[in-house]
């Protein structure tokens, strides 16, 4: 279904094709280790006579800040990306020379999907070795960063499904990018706003406790990528930029982490929006499970088909 | 080969197929007719499985569309009347991906596609860029995509709108070949001179029912019972219309912008008397003539007694029946095959 997905390869092919691809890459990198040296220069580890003792701290740091940046761009650029998928082919009147014909409605969805997050993955992907850079310093392991590339991949299947689902109920692009992007705000935003709002009514004493953090923000991938740098950190971080410090403190001693709770929901969403844009494009459902195989069967060339 | 069976389609209130039976048989080239919103592309669409039927059968070779949509759509071939191409591919990577996506092996693909290219003539642009051809080449391109798996039923929604002179001969032509290869066509085309010429059987569709179905022969026969009159007045055609209906060898009159067209039942003296009698009547006739029997003046006839009422035909009023197309110009370039139509504008 996705290995030998026509749809795919057309687009990776059309996409990379040309100059934009390699040079959207290039200029990517290039920014990303610009930023990395700035923060070495600023921090003073970069002056050849420097007396200044070395700092981990400052290596862990550039990661963080990194890595928050990729999240960034993943969350801001993949709606855009997958809004217009099905849209898109709708505008184009290509959709309809696709759906007439017996490719599986579910693979014209998985195709568009992955085609529409395979550029940002490709980004984050080619970025590895930058982040990469923090080895030298120590503090980060290979380990580190494959998870970290494990959930950027399952929350932009998330966001990308999103936009999918979306731009099988609206007929025009920007429409469905737009609500996408209100989604995406109400899952980073909504449930951290919400979460307050009802800590504070509730007048709730050392809130949020692990169990708010749980109940409001499972589905928050702020959340689950906040845990992910905490668990790098013993529980010193970042998150309590949100407020969520003495819930993420008590997060570090448990087992189960947010960042799993996160990613099964991105993985539910994603299946369960699949499946729902897949019969929402099918014209006609079908109540019989034959899988057709005559396409291969009646294969006849046209010069021996020729009456006269 | 392809059997309809009360099919209905409605949209709220509106009904746009309204019960609609007809069968195709095998290696059968079946002419669509029908105006402007008919229900001719809505009926398309069912067949091919982009749309769903509220009600009725729609059968390929006794499998059910509704049942089977994916058995039967691996059997079916179809060009809609307005498509899309993806500008990035060229010609060869546009038809190796319909190939791909009907599942044709890799191995394959190559021999096939320059075999359809050649069929629709586009083997010196298989290295373009599908957004650099022409309307009619794309139209071509199109064609050949609808081929790619080798369907038994093709379906062609104005597979010649939009297309100059050259291009729909060149598209007659490739319609031509398809015959010779045993395809089944489903057509429809507003160019009744070219259906006629090609198609072994038509169907008159209006507002969503069959009022006519059979070989052209048949059809043209039976409809043209009723002999047409076109009659060109200067001036205001009001009067003329007037003095025609209380001929009583006259029967529906249709007002178009520089001509009304009347269906006589009479003799030659009749005839003569009513040329005669408009005359006396200070009416300034400029032509009046008989009109061909043919698959026109046979839709014509058909419509206009399907649509029934002519005292709004005549009273120039635009009945919600016959409204879309008697006083529409556009309708008129349609049916004389003109390339210049303007659907946009039409809101077909």
């Amino acid at each position: 279904m996705i290995i030998r997905n026509p749809v795919i390869e057309k687009e990776l092919k059309t996409k990379m094709r040309g100059w934009k691809s390699p040079a959207l890459i290039t200029g990517y990198l290039a920014f990303l280790v610009l930023v990395i040296y700035l923060y070495f220069l600023a921090s003073g580890q970069l002056e050849k006579y420097s007396m200044q003792y070395f700092n981990p701290r400052v290596a862990l740091n550039s990661y963080y800040f990194l890595a928050s940046f990729q999240f960034g761009v993943l969350l801001l650029i993949v709606p855009a990306l997958t809004g217009g998928a099905i849209c898109g082919e709708r505008e184009r009147q290509t959709l309809d020379l696709l759906l007439c014909t017996n490719f599986p409605a579910i693979s014209i969805i998985t195709g568009k999907l992955i085609v529409s997050i395979a550029h940002i993955l490709l980004l984050l992907i080619a970025s590895l070795p930058v982040l990469g850079s923090v080895f030298l310093f120590g503090g980060i392991g290979v380990s580190d960063i494959l998870l970290l590339s494990l959930f950027y991949i399952v929350t932009a299947f998330m966001v990308g499904s999103l936009g999918i689902f979306y731009s099988t109920i609206f007929k025009k692009t920007i429409t469905s990018i737009i609500v996408t992007y209100i989604t995406l705000l109400v899952l980073l935003f909504g449930t951290l706003i919400i979460m307050f709002v009802w800590g504070s009514v509730n007048r709730i004493q050392n809130f949020p406790r692990i169990e708010h953090l749980y109940a409001f923000l499972f589905s928050n991938p702020i959340f689950g990528f906040v845990s992910i740098m905490e668990g790098l950190n013993g529980g010193y971080g970042i998150s309590t930029i949100f407020g969520i410090g003495y819930g993420s403190t008590q997060l570090a001693n448990t087992w189960v982490k947010p960042w799993m709770i996160n990613a099964a929901f991105d993985i539910l969403v994603t299946i369960v929006l699949v499946l729902i844009s897949t019969r929402r494009i099918k014209p006609v459902k079908g109540i019989s499970k034959l899988k057709n195989k005559e396409g291969k069967k009646q294969f006849v060339f046209y010069s021996s088909r020729t009456k006269g | 080969m392809l059997v309809i069976e009360n099919l209905v389609k409605q949209y709220g209130k509106f009904k746009a197929v309204d019960n609609l039976s007809m069968e195709i048989k095998e290696e059968q080239i079946y002419g669509f007719v029908g105006a402007n919103g008919a229900g001719k592309t809505t009926t398309m669409k069912i067949i091919a499985g982009l749309l769903k039927a509220t009600s009725g059968k729609v059968a390929l070779g006794g499998v059910d569309i509704e049942a089977n949509p994916g058995r039967v759509k691996s059997r079916i071939g179809y060009m809609p009347d307005f498509f899309g191409v993806y500008d990035d591919l060229k010609v060869s990577e546009y038809m190796d991906f319909y190939a791909g996506v009907y599942g044709i092996a890799k191995s394959k693909r190559k021999e096939l596609s320059d075999q359809l290219i050649e069929l629709v003539n586009l083997q010196d642009k298989t290295d373009v860029y599908v957004d650099t051809l022409s309307r009619g080449m794309k139209q071509r391109l199109c064609l050949a995509r609808s081929l790619i798996h080798d369907p038994e039923l093709l379906i062609l929604d104005e597979p010649a709108s939009g297309l100059d002179p050259g291009s729909r001969v060149e598209m007659k032509e490739i319609l031509k070949e398809l015959r010779k290869m045993g395809k089944t066509v489903l057509i429809s085309s507003h160019i009744l001179s070219e259906l006629s010429e090609m198609c072994t059987s038509i169907g008159i569709i209006d507002r969503g029912k069959m009022v006519a179905s059979g070989p052209v022969a048949d059809i043209i026969k039976k409809a043209s019972y009723n002999r047409v009159i076109r009659i060109k007045v200067t001036g205001s055609p009001e009067m003329a219309v007037k003095f025609l209906k209380e001929q009583p060898s006259v029967g529906s009159i249709s007002e178009a912008s520089d001509y009304i067209d009347a269906d006589f039942n009479g003799n030659e003296q009749e005839l003569a008397s009513i040329l005669r009698g408009m005359i006396y009547a200070n009416i300034s006739v400029i032509s009046f003539m008989e009109l061909e029997k043919n698959l026109e003046s046979a839709f014509m006839s058909i419509i206009r007694k399907n649509g029934g009422n002519s005292e709004k035909i005549g009273n120039g009023e635009n009945c919600e029946s016959l409204g879309n197309y008697e006083n529409n110009e556009n309708y008129e370039k349609q049916i004389k095959g003109g390339a210049d139509y303007d659907y946009k504008k039409s809101g077909n």
